[in-house]
C-alpha cells in the first residue's frame, strides 16, 4: 500500500520537474532573441547574398519584411513568447528558419535516432565497463596488473577526443581497413528493415562508437576506484573481511552497491546529455546526429531548430533525473520517503 | 608543415598498397569506380535531404550537384575562358538578351530540342510559369527581384518570351545567368501541381541538366546522380557531348577524410583545403592536378580579399590615413603568412583572375607606374611592380617551393604588382593629418588618444583570412599603431558586423565579378549613392565600406546606359572605377580569394589548369558543368 506520504512526495517532484521544463525553455527561448550577433533574417538575407549573384537593395528590404512574416517573427517578444507556448502544447516547434519551411520536428526526427543509438549504446556500455573495471582495480589497487590497468586507462584519458577519434580512423579504416571510413551506412544504400542493413549499420558504428567508449571509460573508472578504495576503509568493509565472509559477496554487496549511487545518479544525468548529439564525432566519422544539427541552427541563428535541440535535452534530463530520484529508495534501503 | 608530410609519407605506402587491390572493384552495387566520379560537397551535411526545391528560401546545399548538373538556366558567364573559348555561354537561351532601345523590354530566345528528364519538352511557358510563380512568392528566392523588374512577361511563340520591365534595365539578363549561382528554370509542368511551391519538396527532382538523381543519403552527407539516357537532349550534352562520368558522386567530408580520400584515390575532386594540407598532398600524390602545374597551384576565384575600412568611422574617412595604412604594410609577409606565399596579389579593386589581367590588370600599369600622391609636397610613386617577383623569391627560399622563373607566369599567377612598404612615407602622411606619436613610439589622434584598432576576421570557418589578418595587425604594430585582430564566426560576420557597418576595420571581401566579363556593374550597382545605408542600418548590397562619391555615381550610371557587350565602353568606365578607388583607397585590396582545388588523375583526365582554362574547377560552381564533357576515363 502506497503511503499518502509517497504519493504527496511523488506529486510534488512530479510538480517540480515542469516547473523545471517551464523555466529553462523560457531561457533557452529568450536567449537567443537577447544575443545581439543573432538575427534569423540578417542570416537569411546574407546566405541568400552569399550565393554570389546580384540582389537589388530593394528586393533586400523586401525580403526582409517578407521574412519577418513568414519566420512569424512579427509582433514584439511577449507577443512571440505566448505564441510559442501555444505551438509547444500542439506539439508544433515551428518551421525551422534554415531550412524553411520545413518542420522543426522533421529535421530532429531525421537526425536522432542516429543520435540516440549510437550515444546510448556507448554511454551505458562506458558506464559499465568503466565500473566494473574501476571497482575491481579499486579492490586490488596495490597489485600489479591493477596498477598496469589503470596507468593504460590513465594514459589514454587525456587524450584530446579530436585526435583519439583520427588516430582510429586512420589506423582501422586507412591503414588497415577494416572498417568504413566513414557514414552510419554504405553510400549508395538507403536505410531499409533487415539484417544485412543491420549489419552495416554495425560496421559503421563500430569506430565513432569505439572512440566514444575509449574516452568515456576513463571518467566512470576512475570514479569508481576513487569511491572502491575510500569504501575499502570503512569500518563496515574491514569488520566484513575480519568476518571472513565470501570475498564476492564483499564485493558486490558491500562494496559496489554502496560506491554505485553517486555513479547511478551520474548515469542519468549522462544519459540526458545524449540529446545534445555529440559534433566532433559526427565531423570526424561524418555520422549523422544531433550535434551538426545544433551547430548549424546556432551558426544560422535558426531560432526554432537551436529551442527543438535544446528542449528535448531540457526533457530528457529533467525527467532522467525525476526518475532516479523515484526509483533511489529501491537502491538503497537508506532512503525512504 | 614537416609533420603533416610525415604523416602523408608514412600513409602513402600503406594506401597504395590497399589502393592496387580495391582499384577494379565496385564502389558500390551496380557502380564501378571506373565509371564514377567523387566530388566534394563543401557544404558537408543537408539538414533537410529530402528537399531539392532550389526555390525555396530554406533550401539546402545547392551544391550536392543540384546547381551543378539537375538545374540549367538561360545564359552562364565562365570566370576563366570558357568551353570553347568565350566566357559567355548561351545555355537554355539559343543567343544573349535582346533588349529595346530604352531597356524596358528584354526578349529571349529559347533553344529548341532540349527536353527535362522526364521527357517534357522545355519551352517558354517554363521560363514564363518561374517568373510568375516567384513573383508571387516574394519569399521564394529571386522572388522579390521578380517583383520588383517585371512588369509582365509572355511568350511571342513556344520559344520566345518577352519581359516588359517597370523600369529600364539593361543588366535584366544577369538574373539569369549564373556566376557561380544564377535563377534556375522551373518545371511548369511538376509546379502547377504543387499545393504550396514554397513547401514542396521537388523530391525526386526533374533535370534539365545531363544527371538525373540516382539516390541519395536520408542522413544527408551524399547525392549519387546518373547521366541521362537522354543526354543529348541537354544544352550541355547537345553543344558540348556527352558528359564522361556515368556516375557522379558529390559527398560531404571532414578536411582530413578528404587528403586521405584522395590519397586512395576515393575521392577525385577536393573543393579546398588548407595551403599546408594542399601543398602536401600536391607533393605526395603523383596523380593530383592543380590549376597551375607549380607555386602558387591554387585557383583565383573572381573575388577580392580586402582590408575594408568604413569610410564613416574617424579616422578612417581620411583618404591620408587609408593611403598611410596601406603604405605600412609589407604585403610580402600577408602572402607569406596566409596562403604560404601563393597569393595572387592584386594592387587594384578587382581580382586578378580570367580575363581581368588583359582588360584591367595589363593595360593599368603605365598608369598605376606613372600615378603619385602628395607627401608634404613631394610627388610620391607608390606602385611596385616588383613584389610579386620578391614574393616568389621569398616562397622560394623560406619553403623551398619550385616558383616560376618565366616573368609573364609570375603576372599571372602571383599578380602584376602592389603598393611599396614604405613606413617613413606613411608616416610623414599621419603626421600631415596631425597625428603624433608617444614615447613608447605608438601613433596617437590628433586629439591626443591612442589610435587603437581592431581588425574584424573570420575565424574557424577559414584560417587564411585569420592568418592574413594576423600578419596585418602584427605590421601596423610594427609601425606603431595598436591593433589586434577580433575572430568571428563566419556565419556572423556578414550580417552582424559588415552589412550593417558595426566594424572600423576588417579583413574580408566585399568585390566579387564576373571574372569572364568586364562589366562591373554586377556588384557595383549597389554602391551608387541612392542606395547609400549609414552605419546601423543594413547596407544595400555589398557597400559595406560606406563609400561614397558624386564621381562614382556618374561612373554607375554611365555603365548601365551602356549595352551589357560594348566591352570597349565597358572597360574604359571599369578602369574608371578602379583609378578612382587608387586615388581614394576607401578599401585596401590585397590579393584575390585563392582556392586550393585539387583534382586526381587516377581514374579520370582533361581537368581544367591554368594551361587549359576551359573552366572553374572549383566543383562547387553551377559552372563546373562545363568540366563533365571534358572528362575522360584513364582506363584504370
Amino acid at each position: 500500500m502506497v503511503s499518502g506520504k509517497v504519493v504527496g512526495y511523488v506529486i510534488g517532484r512530479i510538480f517540480q520537474c515542469l516547473v523545471v521544463i517551464f523555466i529553462s525553455t523560457t531561457v533557452v527561448f529568450i536567449i537567443p532573441r537577447m544575443a545581439t550577433d543573432m538575427s534569423p533574417i540578417e542570416s537569411a538575407i546574407s546566405r541568400a547574398m552569399a550565393q554570389g549573384q546580384y540582389t537589388d537593395p530593394r528586393a533586400v528590404e523586401q525580403l526582409r519584411n517578407t521574412l519577418e512574416v513568414a519566420y512569424g517573427l512579427e509582433g514584439t517578444v511577449f507577443d512571440q513568447y505566448i505564441k510559442f507556448w501555444g505551438n509547444i502544447l500542439r506539439g508544433d516547434l515551428g518551421p525551422s528558419f534554415s531550412s524553411f519551411p520545413t518542420p522543426v520536428m522533421d529535421l530532429i526526427r531525421n537526425s536522432l535516432p542516429w543520435t540516440v543509438g549510437l550515444l546510448l549504446v556507448t554511454t551505458v556500455l562506458s558506464w559499465v565497463i568503466g565500473n566494473i573495471l574501476g571497482g575491481i582495480v579499486g579492490c586490488n589497487r596495490n597489485k600489479r596488473w591493477a596498477k598496469g590497468l589503470e596507468v593504460t586507462i590513465n594514459a589514454l584519458r587525456p587524450i584530446p577526443y579530436y585526435i583519439m577519434a583520427l588516430l582510429l580512423l586512420i589506423v582501422f579504416s586507412y591503414i588497415l581497413p577494416l572498417f568504413p571510413s566513414g557514414g552510419a551506412y554504405p553510400i549508395g544504400t538507403v536505410p531499409r528493415r533487415d539484417w544485412s542493413f543491420f549489419a552495416d549499420v554495425l560496421k559503421h558504428a563500430f569506430l565513432p562508437g569505439l572512440s566514444l567508449l575509449l574516452v568515456g571509460i576513463g571518467g566512470w573508472f576512475q570514479g569508481m576506484r576513487t569511491l572502491v578504495s575510500h569504501i575499502m576503509g570503512e569500518d563496515y568493509v574491514v569488520y566484513a573481511k575480519l568476518a571472513n565472509l565470501n570475498k564476492k559477496d564483499v564485493f558486490s554487496n558491500y562494496i559496489m552497491r554502496n560506491a554505485m549511487l553517486p555513479q547511478i545518479t551520474g548515469l542519468a544525468l549522462q544519459l540526458g546529455m545524449i540529446f545534445s548529439g555529440t559534433l566532433i564525432t559526427e565531423i570526424v566519422f561524418n555520422y549523422p546526429g544531433l550535434g551538426l544539427l545544433s551547430y548549424n541552427a546556432i551558426l544560422r541563428s535558426d531560432y526554432n531548430l537551436i529551442m527543438g535541440v535544446t528542449i528535448l535535452s531540457i526533457v530528457a534530463v529533467s525527467f532522467g533525473t525525476l526518475i532516479i530520484d523515484l526509483i533511489y529508495p529501491l537502491l538503497d534501503p537508506r532512503i525512504a520517503y | 608543415m614537416k609533420k603533416v608530410s610525415c604523416f602523408l609519407a608514412i600513409l602513402t605506402v600503406g594506401l597504395l598498397i590497399g589502393t592496387a587491390a580495391l582499384a577494379q572493384e565496385e564502389y558500390m552495387p551496380g557502380v564501378s569506380r571506373n565509371e564514377l566520379i567523387i566530388i566534394e560537397n563543401p557544404d558537408g551535411r543537408a539538414t533537410d535531404p529530402d528537399n531539392f526545391n532550389i526555390w525555396a528560401p530554406g533550401s539546402p546545399s545547392w551544391s550536392r550537384g543540384l546547381q551543378q548538373i539537375s538545374m540549367d538556366t538561360l545564359w552562364y558567364i565562365d570566370p576563366d575562358e570558357g568551353i570553347e573559348g568565350d566566357p559567355w555561354l548561351n545555355s537554355l537561351a539559343e543567343e544573349p538578351p535582346i533588349y529595346n532601345e530604352d531597356y524596358t523590354e528584354m526578349t529571349v530566345k529559347l533553344r529548341q530540342g532540349i527536353y527535362w528528364s522526364d521527357g517534357v519538352e522545355f519551352t517558354a511557358d517554363d521560363v514564363i510559369f518561374t517568373v510568375e510563380t516567384l513573383r508571387a512568392h516574394p519569399e521564394m528566392n529571386w522572388g522579390p527581384q521578380f517583383e520588383i523588374y517585371v512588369d509582365e512577361v509572355y511568350k511571342t511563340d513556344d520559344y520566345t518570351v518577352v519581359f516588359k520591365l517597370k523600369e529600364p534595365n539593361s543588366r535584366m539578363h544577369s538574373t539569369f545567368t549564373v556566376r557561380w549561382s544564377g535563377c534556375y528554370i522551373m518545371p511548369k509542368h511538376v509546379f502547377e501541381n504543387a499545393e504550396d511551391p514554397v513547401s514542396f519538396k521537388f523530391n525526386p527532382p526533374i533535370s534539365l541538366g545531363p544527371y538525373v538523381s540516382e539516390s541519395y543519403d536520408p542522413a544527408g552527407y551524399w547525392n549519387l546522380w546518373k547521366r541521362r539516357d537522354d543526354w543529348e537532349r541537354t544544352t550541355l550534352g547537345k553543344l558540348y557531348g556527352e558528359p564522361g562520368p556515368k556516375y557522379v558522386l558529390y559527398v560531404g567530408l571532414s578536411q582530413e577524410r578528404r587528403i586521405l580520400d584522395q590519397m586512395k584515390h576515393e575521392l577525385d575532386i577536393i573543393h579546398d583545403l588548407s595551403p599546408e594540407a594542399a601543398i602536401s598532398l600536391i607533393e605526395k600524390n603523383p596523380y593530383a592536378i592543380t590549376w597551375f602545374e607549380q607555386f602558387p597551384w591554387a585557383h583565383p576565384d573572381p573575388t577580392l580579399i580586402a582590408i575594408l575600412l568604413n569610410n564613416e568611422k574617424y579616422p578612417y574617412n581620411i583618404p591620408e590615413v587609408r593611403w598611410a595604412l596601406t603604405l605600412s604594410l609589407d604585403v610580402t609577409e600577408i602572402a607569406l603568412a596566409s596562403y604560404n606565399g601563393a597569393a595572387t596579389l592584386s594592387s587594384i579593386a578587382v581580382p586578378p583572375t580570367g580575363n581581368h589581367l588583359t582588360w584591367y590588370f595589363e593595360p593599368l600599369q603605365s598608369w598605376l607606374k606613372d600615378f603619385s600622391i602628395n607627401v608634404g609636397g613631394e610627388e610620391f610613386h607608390p606602385y611596385d611592380d616588383t613584389i610579386p617577383f620578391q614574393l616568389a623569391e621569398r616562397a622560394k627560399n623560406q619553403f623551398g617551393y619550385d616558383v616560376p622563373t618565366d616573368e609573364d607566369k609570375i603576372k599571372q599567377s602571383l599578380g602584376y604588382g602592389w603598393w611599396k612598404y614604405a613606413p617613413d612615407v606613411a608616416a610623414k602622411l599621419l603626421e600631415s593629418q596631425g597625428f603624433t606619436k608617444d614615447s613608447s613610439g605608438r601613433w596617437l589622434l590628433p586629439n591626443g588618444e591612442l589610435w587603437q584598432i581592431r581588425i574584424i576576421c573570420e575565424a574557424e570557418g577559414r584560417p587564411i583570412m585569420t592568418r592574413g589578418a594576423t600578419k596585418i595587425a602584427e605590421q601596423w604594430k610594427k609601425f606603431g599603431i595598436d591593433a589586434e585582430i577580433q575572430g568571428v564566426s563566419t556565419a556572423i560576420l556578414w550580417p552582424n558586423y559588415l552589412t550593417p557597418g558595426n566594424y572600423d576595420v576588417a579583413y574580408a571581401w566585399n568585390i566579387e565579378t564576373w571574372g569572364g566579363h568586364p562589366d562591373l556593374s554586377f556588384f557595383l550597382r549597389t554602391w551608387h549613392s541612392n542606395f547609400y545605408r549609414k552605419s546601423g542600418d543594413a547596407s544595400a548590397g555589398s557597400n559595406y565600406i560606406r563609400y561614397q562619391s558624386e564621381e562614382l555615381d556618374k561612373i554607375i550610371e554611365n555603365l548601365l546606359k551602356i549595352d551589357f557587350f560594348d566591352y570597349e565602353k565597358t572597360i574604359a568606365l571599369g578602369q574608371d572605377f578602379l583609378k578612382l578607388m587608387v586615388e581614394d583607397m576607401p578599401e585596401i585590396p590585397v590579393m584575390s580569394y585563392n582556392v586550393f582545388t585539387i583534382c586526381d588523375e587516377y581514374y579520370w583526365t582533361g581537368y581544367p589548369t591554368s594551361d587549359n582554362p576551359y573552366t572553374n574547377p572549383v566543383p562547387n560552381w553551377a559552372n563546373s558543368k562545363y568540366m563533365f564533357p571534358k572528362l575522360k576515363p584513364t582506363g584504370k
